[in-house]
This record gives C-alpha cells, structure tokens and sequence, in this order.
C-alpha cells in the first residue's frame, strides 16, 4: 500500500493546493507576494515541526538555518550579475544548512539518550552566535545593512512568478514530510520522542535518526531562506535573529506542531496577522502569548489537533496486505559466552558490583537471584551500557563490550526486557511489533520504503498466534493496555529481534497468576526456539524452578554460589543470606 | 600606571558582581529548585520598570526597590500557582510555559509604557578615589551591596532553620515530606524568593541600563550561562561562573571588541553546555 | 494512643498495581511484622501507609482520622512517623541539623536517652551526614524517627546494616517505646531481629497477603519457609 493512499492523506493536501492556487486567482498579485513571505516562514515551520513535533527535541535557534540559506543565495544571486558561474554554488544555500545541521545533532546527541532542555539552549546560543557575527561581519555580510539589492532569480520576478515556485516546494516539502512520517522512518522519530532509551535497546543509532531530522529541518530552513532572498531583494541580520526564531516556535505550537498543515496554518495565521495587527492593536501579542501558553498547558497539539476527530475518521485503513518476508537473523554460533571478569562498579561511593566473577557459557535459562541491593539489575547495567565500570571486563562472545554504547552492544546479539514495561505510549501495538521486527534487519534505505512495513517473521507469527490480544489490540495505542498485557508486550519485543543472549528483569513482576503462566511459557519455548541464553531476575523461585536450568546467587555484588536450585536450597551459606539476616 | 590596572580591576570586579547579582534569583529557582524559568530576565525587566513607575510618580527612588519586591513577590507566587506547580514534572513544558510568560510580561510592558527606551536620573553622579583614580560612586556603593546581600544570604541559608529545611528539601524532597515539611510551601517560598531577588536586581541596576521591554532576554541568556558554567545548586558556583563568564567578557572586549567579547561569552558558554553542563562547582 | 487500621489497601507506581487488597489493625503497645521476599510490596505498603504514595484503593485511619488523600507531611503531624529504607537522611546537613530541623524547638532534650544507647551519635553531631557509613545514617534515621514519640511509627528494614551491638540495643528501645503504648509496623528481612519484638505478622507474596495473624518467636520455621529459596 503507497504511502499517498488513504483521504487522510491526500484530501488536506489537495486542499492546501487547491487553496494557495486560488490566492493569486481570485485575489492579486500583491496579495500573493505577501503570502509568500509566510509560506517561506512556514516551510521552516515545518522543520521545527518534524524535529519538535515528531522527533521530541525543539530547537530554539531555527532562523540560524534560514538566514545561512538567505545570505548564501543571496551572495551568490548578486555575485551571478556578475559572473554567471555563480549560478552553480546555489544549491549550497540549501545543502549547507543541512549539513551543519545534520552535523551540529551528530555531535550534540552522541552518547546520549535524552534530548534535555540543554539542546534547545544550545541552539539558542547557536542563533545568537549567529546573529552577531551576521552583524559584524560587513566585508561579507553586509553587516547591519545587509545585503541588498538582491536580484530575481532568472524568469521569476518575484512580484509574480517567483509565488508559483514558492507555492511548488510548499506543496513537495508538505507531501514529503508526510510521506517519510508514513514511512517506517517515521515510526522510528516518533519511538524516539517516547522512549528513546528503548528504542536503543532494540540496536538503532537514534542519534542518527535523530541527526537526520534536524539535517531534514536545516535544509527546509535553508531552502526557505534561499527563496526569501530574491523574494525580498534584501537579506539582513534579525533574519538569523532571536525574534524570528522565538516566533517561529510559537507558531508551531498554536499552529500544530505535529503536523505540517499546522505548521503553515501557524506561521501564516498567526505570522500575517501579527504582521497586520501588530500596528493596529497593541495587545495583539498579548494575546498571541496567552495562547501559546494555553497550548502548552492544555493543547499541546495546537490548532489543527481540534480537527483531530475528523482527520480520525478520514483514515479508513484497508486490511493487511501481502506480507513480506522480512531478512533472516543470523543463527546460533558456537562461542556464545558471556563472562563477567572481576567486575566493579562504583555508583556515588557505594559499591555495588565488587570483583564479580561470572561465566555463562550454556545456552537456555541461566537463573540471577539474590536479596535486595545483591546488585542484579546493576549486571545488566552494567552489561548493556547504563553503569561504567570502575574495574575488570564484561565478554561476550569473546568480545569486549567495554566503550561501546547500548546500541551497539544490542546490535551484537543482546536485547534486554525491562523490569518496568517501557513501551511506547502513544504508538500502536502493531507499530511496537513492525518496530521489533525491524530491529537489526532494516538498514539504510529499508526504512524509506513502504515494503518494509510488512515485514513478517515466523516467530513473530507464533508470538501472535500464543497472545491473541496483540492482533486483537493492534491497532490501539499501547498505553491503553493493561498492565500484565504491557509486561507480555514488552517481552514479545524483546523477542522478535532475536537476540542471542535475552536479559529478563523480573519478566512476571506484576502480572497475576495466570498471566506469569503465560509469560513464562513464552519463554520457555522462545528460548528454546532460538537455541539463545537467557539471563533471568526473579524473585518468584517457582518461575526459576520452572525455567532455569542454573541458578547464580548474588550478593552484596559478588556472585556467592552458582548450581541447579535444588543444589542451591541445601547450602546453608545462601539459605543465611536470604532468611537470617546475617551479613 | 597603576590608576589604569585600579580601574581595570575594579571594571571586572564590577561585571563580575552585576552578573553574580542578576544570576541569583535563578540560582535559586533553577539551580536549586530545577525550573527553567525562561521569563527570569523579565521579572528582572519589571523591577527596572518599578523604578521608572516610582520615578515619574515623583517618589523617592528606594520605594522603586520596595514596589519591585512586592509585585515580583505577588507575581512569582501566582506564577508558581497557576504554570510550575501543574507542570512539575515536565521540565520541557515548563521551559516554554515560562518562555510564554515572558512574552507576556514583555508584551503587556510594551502596550503599557511603549517600545522606546526609559532611563532613570538619581542624585549620586558623585565618584570616589579608588586606587589613584576615580570611579562612579553607584557602582562601588552597588558592589558592596551586593557582596553584603550574597554574603548575607549564604549566611541564612547555613544557619537559619528555614534555610535549612530549604536545603533538605532540595537534596531528599521525599524524606523531607515524611518528616513532616511541607514541601509545597516550602517550594513556593523558594520560587517567590528568586523572583523578588530578581526584580530588585533589576531596580538597583535601572539607573545604569537603557530600560527597555526586551531588555530581559540578554540577562536571561547571561544568568543561565553563568550557573551552567560554574555550576549548580551552590553559592560557589555562582562566584565561579560569574568571574569566568565576566572575565572573559572584560578580557576579550578589552582586546577586541565589545561584539567579540560577546562572542567568547557564547562560545564559552556552548562548550560548557555540550561537554560539562554540570560546571565547574559540583553540587554539594 | 491511637491504633492503626487499614482496610483493602492498594496501590502502585504509573499505571503498575503492586499491592493489592491488604487489611490489617495494629492496637496500641503491638509490633506488626510486615515479611516477604524482594518486590512483594512490602516498602510500596509502608509508603501507602506513610503517604508518599497515594493508594489506588482501600482507606487508612489513625484513631478515629482517616487519612486517605492527606499529603505525608500532615501525616507526620497527625501522629505516624516514618522511617524509609534508603535515602534516610539529607547528606549536605549536619547531624545535629538532621536531628532538629523537623520540630520547632531545636534542642535535643529528647535525644538524651538515644545518645546514651547510641554514643556514636553524640560524636558524630557536627559532622555532614553524608559522610557517615550506611550503618551510621540508620542510627541518625532510626533516633530522629524514635525521638518523634508518634503514636504510630513505621520502620522500613532498620536492621539492613547495622551492627550486631546496635541491633540488639534498637530491639530494646522499640520494646520500651512499645511497652509505653506505641504502635509499630515494621517491614524486615531478619527474623532474628524481627520475631522477639512482633506480635502480629503479615506475610506478602506477589503483592497479595497469604498470611496474617498472631505470631510469635515460636512460629520461626513456619515464617522463615516464606523467605526461602
């Protein structure tokens, strides 16, 4: 199924077109020229829209990339009066706001897994940096006065013709940003503004993905601003200013931020209207800023979010096509060992792992217990990334895992089940399972074609066939399942990357009794299944008697005894640690 | 020679104080308490407009001082009320929340007193021989108000019983509750005193600045560089950012420019976000 | 003295229900043992108790006030104190600092018999806390709970690392206060510990009670079979 199909997609299109068409007819010119202005702030609107509103990470500093694309292509339209050579750096008007973008992420989310407030006040000290040296700059940048007297661009006087160009990328950029956001990509973007240290786990790179859609708003902010250049004929500095910058946020969020129809409406309803009212009623912008604050307080989704029920209704989906199958993972290999070498790991000068020495080197379920603060979820911790090790080494097949991030360590064959279901939210089931199923097979391009999103794989089938809530519930967000079906959701997509070696924290806490029968069923035959070794945290000693196969005790972060449970039951030194209290 | 490095001294000694006086009311609501408060510079933008409000009222200036801790008082407690409280948890919704809020004041200043920039005359254009030379006696009597007002504070907040239940409910707001604090009160005590802190600043620096509506956005940005990069949560660190973001400041604009003095501010301030943004002074 | 009743109690973290459907009554002068292995709920039922957590279902009282939907800190006052099992005290303050800040007058009349069983304490009063050992911290925790004198007192693992002298020394300034007409809950993995102090049990599993009644040193073998391996 195309990305384009469906009313939901394409009749706002349609009707954005048929709409910026209708201006210049049943208007005028002029009108037409002052719309363009605020398609142009719309477009960068839209970035702001794809990084904020899908992504989950906003950007303060957003009219640095328009005013780079303007003062580029506005030099380079001045310098081809001259030269007709110039013609050829225009593109950099636009390739080099992405660019930096593109790189300024790379470099800001490395190693990362939140997108804090800092972000947004770097790229507010970015906008700023900008600004000055905008002013500053005369030889190049015309300093306060700017550049001016910037021609047309050839054949497009911008009094006429330019408008249709303009009204062209609009209409391309809406009809690409909604097409990646219909592609698996944009699955993926909105995974990372919910949860993105789950998204990690599952072995993608999210400050790529990340890196990606702010390179995406950078090169809308730069094409905006190439087009502004010979729209206005006069490009100075507060076009990089904090101003527009601050305008451009707001009118994301009255507008819609998660869309970009909201983004447009935002920039040119609240942009041309402040631009017109502004002279005429002084408290026009104190009203602007009251609604931005109730959208932040109750509306977060903006304008268009109250046409949200119909746009609902719109979307009729026809049922799943033709599945496709999706790559192979590789299969068991014969070094699959994981070990532990004197491990110690110091958090806020407590010591919770001290010299812990482990070695599993047997496929099936390996069974972690020990009493509190014995330092179990500190293991897997400590294996998938989340705590530094202050001494010794953690293998796995016979690599060292030291210094590499979560990601990469799930790429290598390990996937973690969180104590506490960490799903995403607001995404379908069937979204958390496409997402599984991509994890470690989508590569690159995979994940800009629509095929991928069919993707199936045996086990995934068997998975749907033993929990009939998952194709029941498909097309539900996952926060309105109940507990135990998150718990079992949450296992499900731990297992369909599947991972050579399964860490289980605590897998059956808060489910009842019938469901811990359920869950630990589907563990025992995916295990089995795909001949993986599984590290498993319980309390529940009847699930580890079912289970495991061996059991290792911690304590106190070092490992006190390993052996089957039965071996275990009969040593007094374990029974000590668990019922008498000693130390 | 000597008069030129007493003046010198005392030029960064000066920048050093103002930033340290305007960074300390969001040192307490951002660096103890955790909230962005992006309308920081605004509350700052109000206590200069007191000034000017009791200026053209004919009245003496220190009630501009009086005004501007009341109303930034009864305004940061409504504020507290109505857009932190709701948003505790959301650190990212609070950050615009406040940024909306200062747009409002900024707004609603500009439709009341207009765009154009307002100035204050007060009576002390005296100066004072400092190390051979003379110096505006504003700003030594400023700088010494503000090393009595930092020094005082600290004072509180280590000895007094309320600076005490302050501190533990920043450091373990959990058993402060069990304990029998009202950490809510507690909280918006805390948050109404960095707004007020804010607003006088902004009164005893009227006389100095051009007053304007968006004046607040330049000491905004100035405030949350100067906790970032020195740190946050302690008086320390304050000092720490205030002397490093002030001296390089005075240092670079005395070798350059004024712009390129600016411009190391940002960079500085870029490097610390992105590499350190815990500062130079770890929290105690 | 007031005795303590809750009734259906339930609650959780998000949309997680831990603890469900958990009843008992603890009368003036009585210890009630709260036991069960890690993630039963035992320190979320403290919480449920104490107020940092609000319950999802089931009411408390304390005497004749119900306290449902009452912050923490209006417990306190209302006559429950409490004692967590981590974070116990505020690391940037002093010990002295830690003992009084809560109470309006800042003597320590009151901590005079506590001082006497816990000498350390008297030395370590200047000193931040933070820099105390673990053992340490549950001491200043365990007297500045003792010292509020509730009527009700809740104690979330008071043994977890204490030394064995101060352990038996702890035991007896519970019976005392008990003996005076207090009422206790406390949560423990040591039974050595716990059992010559309770005289009602509750034993959880899987967030529910599989257990309750009076108990006693004697019922040993039964209760540690729950916390086995």
């Amino acid at each position: 199924m195309a990305w384009w199909r469906g009313p939901d997609v394409w009749l706002p299109w349609c009707l954005l077109a048929a709409a910026l068409v209708a201006v210049p007819v049943l208007g005028d010119d002029y009108l037409a020229y002052q719309l363009g202005l605020y398609l142009l702030y719309g477009l960068v609107t839209q970035g702001i829209a794809l990084t904020w509103g899908r992504c989950g990470f906003l950007p303060l500093g957003q009219a640095l990339f328009f005013g780079l694309g303007a003062y580029v292509s506005g030099a380079v339209l001045k310098g081809s009066e001259h030269q007709a050579l110039w013609w050829a750096a225009w593109p950099l008007a636009v390739l080099g706001p992405a660019v930096l973008a593109w790189a300024l992420a790379r470099v800001l989310f490395a190693r990362r897994f939140e997108s804090g407030p800092f972000f947004s006040l770097i790229t507010l000290a970015l906008g700023m940096l900008g600004f000055q040296i905008a002013s500053q700059w005369s030889s190049v940048t015309g300093g306060f006065n700017g550049l001016g007297g910037i021609p047309d661009l050839p054949g497009l006087d911008r009094y006429a013709r330019l408008y249709w160009l303009i009204v062209g990328v609009v209409l391309l950029a809406t009809a690409a940003w909604v097409a990646l956001d219909r592609l698996p990509i944009g699955t993926l973007w909105r995974a990372t503004a919910e949860q993105e240290n789950r998204l990690q786990f599952f072995g993608f790179a999210t400050d790529r993905l990340k890196a990606l859609a702010f390179g995406l708003s950078g090169a809308l902010g730069g094409l905006a601003g190439a087009l502004y250049a010979p729209h206005q004929g006069l490009v100075t500095p507060p076009v990089m200013g904090f101003q527009l910058s601050a305008e451009l946020v707001i009118w994301a969020a009255v507008g819609g931020r998660s869309s970009p129809y909201g983004a447009l409406l935002g920039a040119v309803g609240i942009g041309w209207l402040s631009a017109t009212l502004r002279q005429e009623f002084v408290y026009w912008e104190v009203i602007v800023a009251l609604l931005f604050i109730a959208v932040v307080l109750r509306f977060p989704g903006g304008a268009v979010s109250l046409a949200a029920p119909l746009w609902r209704r719109l979307a009729r989906r026809s049922a799943s096509p033709q599945a496709v199958p999706a790559p192979t993972r590789p299969g068991p290999r014969d070094d699959e060992v994981l070990v532990f070498e004197g491990v110690r790991v110091v958090q806020q000068g407590v010591t919770i792992l001290d010299a812990l020495d482990l070695r599993v080197a047997t496929r099936g379920v390996h069974g972690l217990i020990g009493p509190n603060g014995a330092g179990k979820t500190s293991t897997f911790n400590a294996l998938t990334a989340r705590l530094p090790l202050a001494a010794g080494r953690i293998r796995w097949c016979g690599e060292d895992l030291a210094g590499l991030t979560a990601d990469a360590i799930a790429r290598r064959g390990v996937g973690r089940k969180f104590q506490i279901p960490s799903i995403f939210p607001a995404l379908t089931v069937a979204e958390h399972l496409r997402i599984a199923t991509w994890a470690q097979r989508a590569h690159g391009m995979d994940l800009l074609r629509m095929r991928t999103q069919h993707w199936r794989t045996p086990l995934r089938d068997a998975v749907e066939a033993e929990l009939p809530f998952l194709v029941e519930a498909s097309g539900r967000p996952a926060g309105e399942l109940s507990q135990g079906q998150r718990q079992m959701l949450e296992l499900v997509l731990t297992l369909l990357p599947e991972p050579r070696l399964l860490l289980l924290d605590e897998p059956c806490a808060g489910l009842s009794t019938h469901e811990t029968a359920q869950q630990l069923a589907l563990i025992a035959t995916a295990v089995a299944r795909l001949q993986a070794t599984a590290l498993l945290i319980e309390h529940d000693f009847s699930a580890v008697e079912r289970l495991a196969t061996q059991v290792h005790v911690l304590h106190q972060g070092r490992l006190l005894a390993s052996g089957t449970l039965a071996q275990l039951q009969a040593d007094a030194a374990v029974q000590a640690v668990y019922a008498g209290g000693r130390k | 020679m000597d008069a030129l490095v007493g003046t010198y001294a005392l030029n960064l000694l000066y920048q050093c104080a103002l930033l340290a006086l305007v960074a300390l009311g969001l040192a307490i609501v951002f660096g103890q308490l955790g909230i962005m408060n992006m309308a920081h510079g605004e509350f700052l933008m109000l206590g200069a407009y007191a000034m000017v409000v009791v200026q053209r009222a004919g009245l003496p200036l220190w009630t501009g001082v009086l005004l501007a801790a009341v109303a930034c008082a009864l305004l940061g407690a409504v504020v507290e009320r109505i857009l932190i409280r709701p948003l505790v948890s959301r650190p990212f919704d609070t950050l615009l929340a406040t940024w909306g809020l200062g747009i409002l004041l900024r707004k609603s200043v500009e439709a009341g007193f207009g765009r154009g920039y307002q100035s204050i005359d007060h009576g002390w254009t005296g100066t004072l021989q400092v190390a051979g030379a003379p110096y505006p006696a504003y700003r030594l009597g400023l700088m010494a108000a503000i090393a009595i007002a930092l020094g005082a504070l600290a004072w509180w907040y280590r000895r007094s019983p309320a600076g005490a239940r302050v501190q533990a409910m920043v450091s373990n707001p959990g058993l402060a509750e069990a304990m029998g604090l009202n950490t809510r009160r507690l909280a918006l005590g805390a948050f109404v005193a960095g707004c007020v802190c804010a607003g006088v600043a902004g009164a005893l620096l009227a006389p100095l600045v051009r007053i304007e509506p968006a004046m607040g956005m330049d000491w905004l940005l100035a405030s949350f560089f100067v906790l970032v990069v020195g740190g946050l949560g302690s008086l320390g660190g304050l000092l720490a950012g205030a002397a490093l973001i002030g001296g390089t400041q005075v240092a670079v604009a005395s070798a350059l420019d004024a712009t390129a003095g600016s411009v190391a501010v940002l960079l500085l301030a870029i490097l610390f976000l992105w590499r350190r943004p815990h500062g130079l002074v770890a929290r105690p | 003295m007031k005795a303590l009743n809750f009734e259906g109690l339930g609650g959780g973290y998000g949309d997680t229900q831990v603890l469900r459907g958990v009843s008992a009554s603890v009368a003036p002068g009585e210890v009630l043992g709260v036991i069960g292995r890690n993630g039963v709920g035992k320190t979320t039922l403290l919480r449920l108790l104490g107020g940092t957590l609000q319950a999802m279902t089931g009411t408390v009282r304390l005497g004749d006030l119900c306290l449902d939907g009452w912050p923490a800190h209006r417990r306190q006052h209302a006559g429950l104190a409490t004692m967590p099992q981590e974070r116990l005290v505020f690391d940037p303050l002093t010990v002295r600092e830690n003992l009084t800040l809560h109470r309006a007058d800042r003597s320590l009349a009151r901590y005079a018999e506590l001082f006497e069983l816990f000498p350390r304490l008297h030395e370590r009063l200047a000193l931040p806390a933070g820099r105390l050992s673990g053992g340490e911290k549950k001491l200043v925790a365990f007297a500045r709970t003792l010292a509020d004198a509730a009527p009700v007192t809740l104690l979330d693992e008071p043994s977890e690392g204490v030394q064995p002298e101060n352990l038996q020394r702890m035991a007896a300034c519970i019976d005392t206060r008990r003996q005076a007409g207090a009422a206790f809950v406390i949560v423990e993995q040591n039974l050595n510990f716990l059992l010559p102090l309770l005289q009602q049990v509750l034993v959880l599993d899987h967030g529910e009670v599989v257990r309750a009644g009076s108990a006693g040193p004697a019922d040993r073998e039964v209760l540690v079979q729950h916390l086995r391996v």
